[in-house]
C-alpha cells in the first residue's frame, strides 16, 4: 500500500515550500504520494516546475481562495 | 511528457490516487465571486481616475503611474523574481528564473545602448548618466547584506511590494523592516560616501570599449552566464 504524506507549508514563503518538498520526496518510495499545502503563489509555480523536471506526476488543486494543494506522485527515485 | 507547461499548470481533476481522508477535510466551500468582481471594478476605476488626476499635475507622472502598474502586473502574473533568480541555483538547483532575468538584461542592454547612442550621436546629454554609480567596497558589502535580507525576507524591493499587493502577510512585515533598513542606510550614507565611496571609479562601458564593443561584450557575458545557468540545472538534476 503506497504511503500518503501531507506537508504543511501554509504561510511559508519561497523557497521553504520547495525545500520542504525536496526533503520529503527523498524519504518517499516510488508510488507514494505527497500532498503539499501552500498559500504562497510562487510555490504554486516553482514546486510543480521542479517536480515535473525531475519526472514525477504533479497535480495542482485550488482548495480555497489563495490556498492550494500540490499533489505529487513519486515516479523516479 | 507531451503536454505543454501551460496545460500542465491548469487545475484539473485528480488522476493521482488519493485517500479520501486527506481529501474531504481539505475542500472549502466556494464563495461567491461577485463581491470580488465589484471590488476589482472599483479599484480599476480608482487607478484610472488617479492616473488622470496625475496628468493635471504633470503628464510624466501619469506615464510613471502607468509603467509602475504594468510592471507590477507583469511581475505578479509572470512570477518573475529577482531573489529567486540568484537564490535558486544554489538552494534548489533551478535556474529558469536566472535565465529569465538574463534574457531581460540582454533585451534592456540593447534598448539602453540604442537610447544612449542616439543621444550621443545627436550631441545630447546621455540619458541615465546620473545613475552610473561608483564601484567600491560599498557595492560588495551592500550587495552581501541585501542578499541575506532578500533571501530571508523572501523578496527584493519589487518582489516585496508585489507580494504585499498580493496579500501575503509575511511580506507586509518585511516591508516595515525594509523601510526601517532604508532609513538606517540613508542615515549612514554620509559616512560611506566620505570613507568608502569617494574617489571610487565610475565605469561606463562605452567609454572603455566604444559603443559597439560595449554591447558586444555585455551580450557575450550574458550569453555565457545563460549557458552556465542552463548547464548548472541539468548537472544538478542528474545528481
Amino acid at each position: 500500500m503506497p504511503k500518503e504524506v501531507v506537508v504543511d507549508a501554509l504561510g511559508e514563503a519561497c523557497p521553504v515550500p520547495l525545500i520542504k518538498t525536496q526533503k520529503a520526496m527523498k524519504t518517499l518510495e516510488i508510488g507514494d504520494v505527497l500532498i503539499l499545502k501552500i498559500d504562497h503563489s510562487c510555490a504554486m509555480k516553482n514546486v510543480p516546475e521542479w517536480a515535473r523536471k525531475v519526472g514525477h506526476n504533479v497535480e495542482l488543486e485550488e482548495i480555497g481562495d489563495c490556498e492550494w494543494e500540490v499533489i505529487i506522485e513519486k515516479v523516479v527515485a | 511528457m507531451s503536454e505543454t507547461i501551460s496545460e500542465q499548470t491548469e487545475i484539473t481533476e485528480s488522476k493521482i490516487p488519493r485517500r479520501s481522508s486527506s481529501r474531504t477535510t481539505a475542500r472549502k466551500p466556494k464563495k461567491s465571486r461577485v463581491p470580488l468582481a465589484l471590488a476589482l471594478a472599483i479599484v480599476i476605476i480608482a487607478l484610472v481616475a488617479f492616473g488622470l488626476y496625475l496628468a493635471t499635475v504633470d503628464p510624466r507622472l501619469s506615464l510613471f503611474w502607468l509603467i509602475g502598474l504594468c510592471f507590477g502586473f507583469i511581475l505578479q502574473r509572470a512570477r518573475f523574481c529577482f531573489t529567486a533568480s540568484l537564490r535558486d541555483p544554489t538552494l534548489t538547483g533551478g535556474t529558469s528564473l536566472t535565465k529569465a532575468v538574463l534574457i531581460a538584461f540582454a533585451i534592456t542592454s540593447v534598448g539602453f545602448v540604442a537610447i544612449q547612442y542616439n543621444a550621443y550621436r545627436m550631441g545630447l546629454p546621455i540619458p541615465g548618466a546620473g545613475y552610473i554609480l561608483p564601484i567600491s567596497l560599498a557595492t560588495v558589502i551592500g550587495g552581501f547584506l541585501f542578499g541575506i535580507g532578500m533571501v530571508i525576507g523572501g523578496g527584493c524591493g519589487s518582489g516585496t511590494l508585489m507580494r504585499v499587493g498580493e496579500g501575503f502577510h509575511m511580506n507586509m512585515l518585511v516591508l516595515v523592516f525594509f523601510i526601517i533598513g532604508l532609513l538606517v542606510g540613508s542615515y549612514d550614507h554620509t559616512w560611506w560616501q566620505l570613507n568608502v565611496i569617494q574617489g571610487a571609479p565610475r565605469v561606463h562601458l562605452p567609454d572603455v570599449f566604444g559603443w559597439f564593443g560595449a554591447i558586444t561584450i555585455q551580450l557575450i557575458v550574458i550569453g555565457a552566464l545563460y549557458i552556465l545557468a542552463d548547464r548548472w540545472e541539468s548537472r544538478r538534476k542528474s545528481l
